[in-house]
């Protein structure tokens, strides 16, 4: 146990001062990956920022329910009791089918057509507004009332949220696939680097090997060289994405004090900003991974 | 403590380096291994250290058969053999402390443990006073004794020395056989690979002859 303290303390030395002889070449890996991290973050970001404008809006999605044209008063008052007695509204009206025909023929262009009409067509109708404004709620009351045998057609007034919902379920499918690919490439950056370093250091590996290291000690300090890299990379990127998110803050500031709202932007809390870097630490460390078990199978000092 | 029975080494492309080996070499003994250039020295030291694995026959370390060993325990089996190479193998990125140092680092020693250690073998080579410098500024036959110090830095049972006075002068290689013999007497078990009859024949020692990699009677 202190042997292998020693040795995990002796390899994380030894990768530093590993990085600082070849500086350039290290701030170079730490902007690609910081880069590439930082795209699918700030993306994250800004995703969860609109979600969180979505859910602040003062949403109010109404549904229309129709009566049948020969529904009678009986039945309107029916349904004022069983409106009344759910709890899910927060509120409804009545609108009689008289009162209907005087708003319709208010609007221009209709009036002429009404006047020529010797019947009202026009059914009674009720405006219920649901409490909750998710999609599902709204989904479960229209369908509640639709079932009522006196009313002819329910329309609810929730697409706008449901599509709205549709749209940022893609943009995070989109973040994740984005995610993915740039993941991949972290690992593809590391490996690279490793391999660079495992060139210039075929002789000590071949000695190392002939006097008895075990390919985990063999491997051990490139796996550190790998997972240090993807911390800095990832701390490269969390700077990055607060670097945008304040910026882009002021921005919204201005812009939210015109709409007389009061919006600020949420930049990587702690424990996304602690996963961005865990991610990072072990993606480098798979390339590093990947990249060693390969070279060390390829040679032939086994 | 070495057992080599009907050992033949082939190498890819068919040619046999080792024919048909037999012999055995006990604990606490110091043997030559005599032959031309090309006769299987090498190979033979190499198999041993499995480095090489033979084509058919067995070879018993400590009555291990390394021949057959899993890669895992390897690199335990090397840690008990002291290696002294014929192309030397050292690193040139680093002093010459640092050169003895890497066996004990792969071994697990702790930095003060084998900081002394280091330094001990070095005295006993000679280069303590040039533990910093680079070993390529070393002469050939001190590059040599670096060899040595960084193969029984871990004080190994078993030594094998590949061609370990090649290239030198008369007086540097009596250095190095003095050496090896004080290493035997306090038990170390030793195989020298030379191609230097003349040598050899100056230490009254066993000697085992290897002709076209056929083992002389
Ligand atoms: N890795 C190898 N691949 C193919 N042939 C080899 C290899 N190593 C050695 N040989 C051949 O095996 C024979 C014995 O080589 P070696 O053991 O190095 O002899 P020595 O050390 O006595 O000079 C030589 O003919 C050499 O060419
Ligand atoms: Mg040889």
């Amino acid at each position: 146990m202190k042997t292998w303290l020693a040795h995990h303390r002796q390899a994380i030395v030894a990768t530093l001062a590993r990085m600082a002889q070849t500086p350039f070449a290290t701030v170079f890996a730490v902007i690609a990956i910081g880069v590439a991290l930082s795209l699918p973050a700030v993306l994250y970001v800004l995703l969860n920022n609109v979600t969180r404008l979505v859910g602040a809006l003062p949403a109010q999605p109404e549904i229309s329910v129709y009566m049948r044209m020969d529904a009678t008063q009986m039945q309107n008052d029916d349904l004022h009791q069983r409106l009344k007695a759910r709890s899910d509204l927060a509120d409804f009206r009545f609108v009689p089918r008289d009162a209907a025909l005087v708003e319709l023929s208010k609007q221009a262009g209709v009036a002429d057509i009404s006047a020529g009409l010797t019947q009202n067509p026009l059914p009674d109708a009720w405006v219920v507004t649901p409490r909750s404004s998710q999609p599902d709620a709204i989904a479960h009351i229209a369908t509640a009332l639709q079932a009522l045998p006196y009313i002819d057609s329910v329309k609810q007034d929730s697409q706008w949220a449901q599509r709205l919902n549709a749209i940022l379920g893609l943009g995070h499918e989109f973040v994740t696939l984005l995610a993915l690919l740039l993941g991949a490439a972290l690992v593809a950056v590391s490996g690279n680097t490793i391999r660079l370093q495992i060139l210039t250091r075929r002789a000590e590996i071949e000695v190392s090997q002939l006097i008895g290291a075990t390919h985990r000690y063999i491997r051990r300090p490139f796996l550190y060289f790998g997972v240090l890299q993807g911390l800095f990379g990832g701390l490269a990127a969390w700077l990055v994405v607060s670097l945008s998110i304040y910026l882009l803050d002021r921005r919204v500031a201005d812009l939210s004090t015109l709409y007389q709202a009061n919006f600020q932007l949420q930049s990587l809390g702690l424990l996304p900003g602690l996963i961005l870097l865990l991610c990072a630490m072990l993606l480098g460390g798979l390339g590093a991974y990947l990249t060693v078990t390969r070279t060390l199978f390829q040679s032939n000092a086994h | 403590m070495i057992r080599f029975d009907n050992v033949t080494k082939r190498y890819p492309g068919g040619h046999e380096a080792l024919c048909k080996l037999s012999f055995e070499i006990g604990e606490g003994e110091m043997v030559f291994l005599a032959g031309h250039s090309g006769a299987g020295k090498s190979t033979l030291l190499k198999l041993i250290a499995a480095i090489e694995r033979p084509t058919t026959g067995s070879v018993l370390v400590n009555s291990q058969n390394v021949g057959k060993m899993g890669r895992g325990a390897v690199p335990y089996l090397r840690r008990n053999i002291g290696l002294i190479f014929q192309d030397h193998k050292l690193l040139f990125d680093r002093s010459v402390i640092q050169n003895v140092l890497l066996p004990l680092q792969i071994a697990g020693f702790s930095r003060h443990d084998a900081a002394s250690r280091a330094r001990a073998a070095l005295d006993k080579v000679g280069l303590l006073k040039r533990e910093k410098a680079n070993p390529i500024t070393l002469s050939g036959g001190e590059q040599q004794r670096l060899c040595i110090a960084r193969a029984v830095v871990s004080r190994p049972a078993l030594l094998l020395a590949d061609e370990p006075t090649g290239n030198l002068d008369a007086d540097y290689a009596r250095d190095i056989m003095d050496m090896f013999k004080a290493f035997n007497q306090v038990g170390v078990t030793l195989v020298i690979a030379s191609h230097d009859e003349d040598a050899i024949r100056t230490y009254a020692g066993r000697v085992l002859h290897l002709d076209h990699g056929v083992l002389q009677a």
